[in-house]
């Protein structure tokens, strides 16, 4: 009978204590696995968010989270263009904004795109915004939950007010919905209307053409994105260009470190939590079985047979639980994901809880681990019992 | 097979003025005082005397299971002390067979896996395991349990079982602790017939009992008192 | 000439506005009190003012901004203003962003809101110890109190197997103590006691444990992020908390392992 087979028995024997340390072991390794998606879940999400839009150098005025306006961005754009390697440069502004319709008023955020074929949204319905339209006429792309909320879709007529500083009192404009779209980075509960640059510039009221807020550039295949962003930073060392990955680093560094944090905090305690409780279990199930220890050692049974069954019965226990974990941990992740969505402002497409294979590797290397830690102290206390005086013991208790 | 003049062969098992001293809290307790003692092959010695007189010390030392404070014990020449545990667990497995008192029969195997156990750790190939467990079964007369687990057996049957796991590596020694400590009469007279059959196919059987009926059975009978056994 | 000359340089001195830094800011720009500085307001360095360092402050820590590099100053808002201002929006000078409302009566902030905001419709008025449904750390501190319920529920587990096996090796005795005529429920109420017992104190270490790595860890993130904020805080309510919720679970956990010893058949408790 091998020592895989002995630990079997034993963990049959005593299934009402293994079924119970096997949950035990699932509750907190699906822990452990959720904090693992955790740890680069927002990180991941947010890149593939970024990567979604389509474009990959993003140009701002500022270094930082404030928003102002690029100086001169037509003409940047224009020498953009030119760049080897860009493929698409699109230009965008954000203003709030009321729209008016049947249902009444709501705020949204007015977003307005210099002509290009290329879209920092993704259509899903309806023709879209065509730059062939007449200069007067004001086409409205929309996000998917606003048919629903205020009751026009395609082909409606909407009236936009913006509101530059909160207040306003510039005359509104109406807009047609050419199009329903997603926007990758429109939060939850919040609404988003995408028009041309010009329609945003009437609606703001500007006589001059404004500058814009961010310049999107989309790289051709093969191109190479850090020299790219070098050369507009040649051409205008007063801006700041960034690819998707720089963005992505400066938010792993600014952004998301509370999740990082908590991640590395929780995984660390959950582990140390298994080891603990299943070497405790363990030691607890050993001192309970010394007397058949004993026997065996007496029987002839090698201290090395021994601490396999031992190393095995512990490696059930873990490894049964941990499998288990991640089932139950998709589900916890799910729940975990939805409730820390509920976040004022967050994107809709945002998630902090993201499968990769490297959390399952880690996950399944850990509890490995863990197995062989908690079975450490065991092994050694069956290895080193005195047989004569535990048959004794046993003879006599 | 019929036991040749044990006199006339080497001894398996020979204790040369072992001690055996245990420290205890309230001061040391010494279990075994300068004891010698030789068993030969094919001989069946029964120890007897009052509890606490180290007659389980001295199976313990026998079956090398402990060693000893002092004096030596040689099993088949080979000084026990100074084995290592590997070697002492080796010739645990191989050359003596253990029969407790309280059986200690692991629970969670059934009886011809308890059987099997001794079989499997010393190497011997599945097929052979099956044969020698059948073989043993029949030998304590319980084919029909071979399935069943220890909590399904009664404790003359579970006796008769360890029996029969004690044999399974054909040991040269047989050392039993009481035996019969558990069993009632009946049960004892049972056990007893499959020690003297034990005896009769020639292994050497060494036992402590305070059954004077079982002790009868032995040819040749010692007495302990206070750690030492007492002359004839 | 010289006092002359030290009135006018005082005199030009007091002429620069105040600006309070912050700690971080003092010590990337190596500033002290009394330093004179210029701020820009316009990435290409346009729109400056000078000002004179009176003073360092500590930035009150904002936990949504605990990683950022706080590089801040403090200005007087008619300074800032006029640095600030959009010279074509003649409405920017007059612009702010909020304001802060110390009452003489705490209690009344509700009640001021109501008024204001009934009063000036445009603006948004909340009480400062409000926390909204969907603010950022109502929905952090649901995240947490799922987290603990998921620990809680794992140790359960781990402690109902724990007390099976200490059930099981006194099973013997629990048979004993049966047969000489000790009642089921005194029995009951036993490893109930051992139960809460047990659990209790387990709870006390576990917050003893919280308190002696609390310092740890707020020293730990505290020099990490170069910031005052307190990350954990152990307060007697929570470690209350902590051992109500303990407490049960033992006790639970003892009875519903012994449940069955309890049950069974005398005589088959002595079979092993």
């Amino acid at each position: 009978m091998t020592p895989l087979a002995l630990a079997w028995r034993t963990t049959v024997r005593y299934r009402a204590r293994a079924i119970l340390a096997i949950v035990g072991v699932a509750v907190i390794g699906a822990l452990l696995f959720d904090m693992l998606l955790l740890s680069r879940g927002l990180l991941v999400s947010f890149a593939r968010l970024l990567n979604a839009e389509g474009f990959d150098v993003r140009i701002v005025a500022t270094q930082g989270l404030t928003r102002l306006p690029i100086p001169d961005s037509a003409a940047l754009a224009q020498a953009v263009r030119a760049v080897p390697g860009v493929a698409d440069v699109v230009a965008i502004r954000a203003e709030s904004a009321d729209v008016r319709t049947d249902r009444g008023s709501r705020r949204v955020t007015l977003v307005g795109r210099s002509g290009t074929n290329a879209n920092p949204w993704r259509l899903v319905r309806g023709p879209g915004l065509t730059d062939a339209a007449s200069p007067a006429a004001c086409e409205a792309v929309v996000d998917r939950a606003f048919p629903s909320a205020f009751g026009a879709d395609v082909g409606a007529q909407i009236q936009v007010t913006a509101l530059p500083s909160g207040q306003s009192a510039l005359p509104a404009i109406g807009c047609r919905i050419v199009g329903i779209a997603d926007f990758g980075f429109s939060a939850s509960g919040e609404h988003t209307v995408a028009t041309t640059m010009a329609a945003l510039q009437r609606a703001m009221g500007d006589t001059r053409e404004g500058d814009a807020e961010v310049i999107l550039v989309s790289t051709a295949a093969g191109a190479e994105r850090e020299a790219i962003v070098r050369a507009i930073g040649r051409l205008r060392p007063d801006v700041r260009a960034y690819s998707n990955a720089d963005v992505v680093e400066q938010f792993d560094r600014n952004g998301f470190a509370y999740f990082r944090q908590i991640s590395v905090v929780l995984s660390t305690l959950t582990t140390a939590f298994a080891f603990l409780l299943v070497a405790t279990l363990l030691t607890v199930s050993i001192n309970q079985r010394l007397g058949e220890i004993a026997v065996l050692r007496a029987l002839g049974i090698a201290r090395q047979r021994i601490a396999r069954m031992l190393f095995w019965e512990s490696a059930l226990l873990v490894g049964v639980g941990a499998l288990a974990a991640l089932p139950l941990g998709g589900v916890l992740a799910v729940g975990l994901d939805r409730l820390l969505r509920q976040m004022p402002g967050l994107p809709e497409g945002l998630h902090f809880f993201v499968f990769e294979p490297r959390a399952l590797v880690v996950h399944l290397a850990v509890f490995g681990v863990t197995a062989a830690a908690s079975a450490a102290y065991p092994i050694w206390l069956a290895a080193r019992l005195p047989i004569a005086e535990t048959l004794r013991r046993e003879i006599v208790g | 097979m019929t036991p040749a003049d044990p006199e006339r062969r080497p001894p398996i098992v020979d204790v040369q003025h072992a001690s055996r001293i245990f420290p205890m809290t309230a001061g040391p307790v010494a279990a075994l005082r300068d004891v010698t003692l030789s068993v030969h092959s094919g001989e069946y010695v029964a120890i007897t005397g009052p509890s606490g007189c180290g007659k389980s010390t001295l199976l313990h030392l026998v079956g090398c299971v402990d060693t000893p404070t002092s004096g030596a014990v040689l099993f088949e020449g080979r000084d026990v002390a100074a084995l290592s545990e590997g070697d002492r667990s080796r010739i645990r497995l191989t050359r003596i067979g253990f029969v407790f008192q309280r059986f200690f029969l692991l629970p969670m195997l059934t009886a011809a896996e308890n059987i099997e156990l001794p079989q499997s750790e010393a190497g011997a190939p599945l097929s052979d395991r099956r044969l020698r467990t059948r073989t043993l079964l029949e030998y304590v007369g319980l084919s029909d349990r071979a399935d069943h687990l220890p909590s399904q057996l009664s404790g003359g049957e579970m006796q008769r079982i360890a029996i029969a796991r004690a044999l399974a590596n054909r040991p040269a020694l047989l050392v039993a602790d009481e035996p019969t400590g558990e069993l009632d009469e009946a049960t004892g007279d049972h056990v007893a017939d499959l020690f003297d059959r034990v005896h009769a196919d020639g292994t050497a059987i060494l036992l402590v009992t305070h059954n004077p009926t079982l002790a009868a059975r032995a040819s040749r009978r010692l007495t302990m008192a206070s750690g030492s056994i007492l002359p004839c | 000439m010289v006092a002359a000359a030290a009135l006018l340089t005082l005199a030009m001195l007091q002429a620069s506005p105040a600006i309070l830094v912050s700690r971080q800011l003092a010590a990337r720009a190596h500033l002290k009190v009394g330093d004179e500085v210029t701020l820009a307001t316009e990435p290409n360095g346009g729109r400056t003012a000078t000002f004179r360092v009176t003073g360092v402050y500590e930035p009150t820590p904002d936990p949504m901004r605990f990683t950022a590099q706080r590089i801040e100053a403090r200005l007087h808002l008619p300074d800032l203003i006029a640095l600030a201002a959009d010279p074509r929006d003649p409405a920017s000078a007059e612009a702010i962003g909020a304001i802060n409302v110390a009452l003489t009566d705490p209690s009344g902030a509700r009640a001021f809101a109501n008024d204001v905001a009934s009063t000036v419709p445009t603006v948004v008025v909340r009480p400062a110890a409000d926390m909204r449904e969907g603010d950022v750390f109502a929905v952090i501190d649901r995240f947490h109190v799922a987290i603990s319920i998921v620990t809680v529920v794992g140790a359960t587990a781990f402690l109902l197997a724990l007390m099976l096996i200490r059930a099981e090796e006194r099973r013997e005795t629990i048979a004993v103590l049966r047969l000489i005529g000790i009642s089921q429920r005194s029995l009951l109420a036993s490893v109930a006691v051992e139960g809460l017992v047990i659990a209790t104190a387990g709870a006390i270490f576990g917050v003893a444990l919280a308190l002696a790595s609390e310092r740890l860890v707020n020293a730990y993130f505290q020099a990490r992020y170069d910031t005052a904020l307190v990350f954990i805080r152990v307060t007697a309510p929570l470690a209350l908390r902590s051992v109500a919720v303990a407490a049960p679970l033992g006790v639970v956990a003892g009875i519903a392992a012994s449940w069955t010893l309890l049950r069974r058949n005398i005589l088959s408790l002595f079979r092993r």
